[in-house]
């Protein structure tokens, strides 16, 4: 009788542990999804700059993210802080928006190691 | 006195039967308006009951068209009629998409059909967009704040020195006055979840304070 209670304690945990697994997976987003939801709309869903909003008539590209040199001469506070206050909180152009109300403070520093990857580089 | 009594009850007796026409027709209209949207099948890609619950991208991308659960309270009657008679794109991509161009295919209705969905349409409204706080007109702060202070252009299409100018993922704003309702896009600005709970673009409530949202939604009503 003992044992089948250990046995049945051991399952019941084990699918507890998977639904919640399950559901904190449905709802986290990857630094990657984020990417290709928010930041691809004007740096394309590559980062090479070339997203739909990368127009002609832009006021400013938007910046190349797979641009080793250039993304190497920024820190990863630099990144982090225009991710989350926008151009105008580094003295970059008011059209890079704020995404500090849209994603969570966890989910911009992935998307910072994420745009490591991209541009094959270290922040300072 | 006789008189004056009969021309009274003749007169409220016309009264009575014009208001009772009228509602009998704007009913009508929205009731047929409502048949021939379900004979259309338009909720295929509309969503007609709110709130929308969707949480995750994947909810989002498997939606077809914009809601429309609200849409009394966010377009321009006058607006939606000329629209549903003769459809142009308001987004220059598919809906949901960034990468495919929006073939304009959205079906046409007759003016007769036209007038009857408008009148429809425009009974459904939502109750986190309160009525009557964004005034029409000019707004200085509010163009400071979608210029300046932020870019909404960026993504938004507008009309600049006569010039169509800005980005491609966002819905058109050069004809957003005509299209929108200002206490639509203050209501949207300002508790974007509680309407389009998924979407591309940032969420601007904590970032533009009260009266600036309020300005930028005044502002955009100046675009057409």
């Amino acid at each position: 009788m003992e044992m089948i209670k250990r046995i049945t304690f051991t399952i019941l945990t084990a699918l507890f542990v998977t639904i919640f697994i399950g559901i904190n997976q449905a709802f986290a987003v990857n630094a990657e999804e984020n990417y290709k939801w928010y930041c691809s709309q004007c740096h394309g869903l590559t980062g090479k700059g070339d997203g739909i909003n990368a127009t002609k008539d832009q006021p400013v590209n938007p910046r190349n993210h797979t641009d080793t040199k250039e993304m190497a001469k920024l820190s990863a506070s630099d990144v982090e802080n225009v991710i989350r206050d926008g151009g105008a909180a580094t003295s970059k152009s008011t059209m890079m928006p704020p995404f500090g109300k849209t994603m969570t403070d966890a989910e911009i520093k992935e998307l910072v190691a994420y745009l490591s990857k991209l541009c094959n580089c270290k922040f300072k | 006195m006789n008189r004056f009594l009969r021309i009274v009850t003749v007169i409220l007796v016309a009264l009575t039967m014009l208001v009772g026409i009228g509602i009998y027709q704007s009913m009508a209209g929205s009731a047929e308006g409502k048949g021939i949207f379900a004979s259309k099948k338009c909720g295929d890609c509309h969503l007609m009951a709110g709130p929308n619950t969707d949480k995750t991208f994947a909810d989002k991308l498997n939606r077809k068209g914009p809601d429309l659960w609200f849409a009394g309270s966010k377009f321009k009657k006058d607006w939606l009629e000329g629209w549903l008679k003769n459809p142009k794109p308001i987004r220059q991509m598919e809906y949901n998409s960034i990468e495919k161009k929006n073939s304009g295919n959205h079906s046409k209705l007759s003016d007769k059909e036209a007038g009857d969905v408008t009148a429809y349409l425009m009974t459904l409204k939502s109750k986190d967009v309160a009525e009557g706080v964004v005034k029409e007109g000019p707004n200085i702060q509010g163009k400071i704040a979608f210029e300046k202070k932020q870019g909404c252009y960026g993504c938004h299409p507008v009309t600049k020195a006569g010039k169509v100018v800005g980005g491609l993922s966002g819905p058109s704003f050069v004809d957003a006055g005509k299209r929108l309702q200002g206490d639509w896009i203050y209501a949207y600005l300002k508790n974007p979840k509680s309407l389009i709970p998924v979407k591309r673009m940032p969420t601007y409530a904590g970032i533009l304070n009260d009266a600036d949202m309020k300005n930028v939604a005044q502002y955009v009503t100046t675009f057409k």
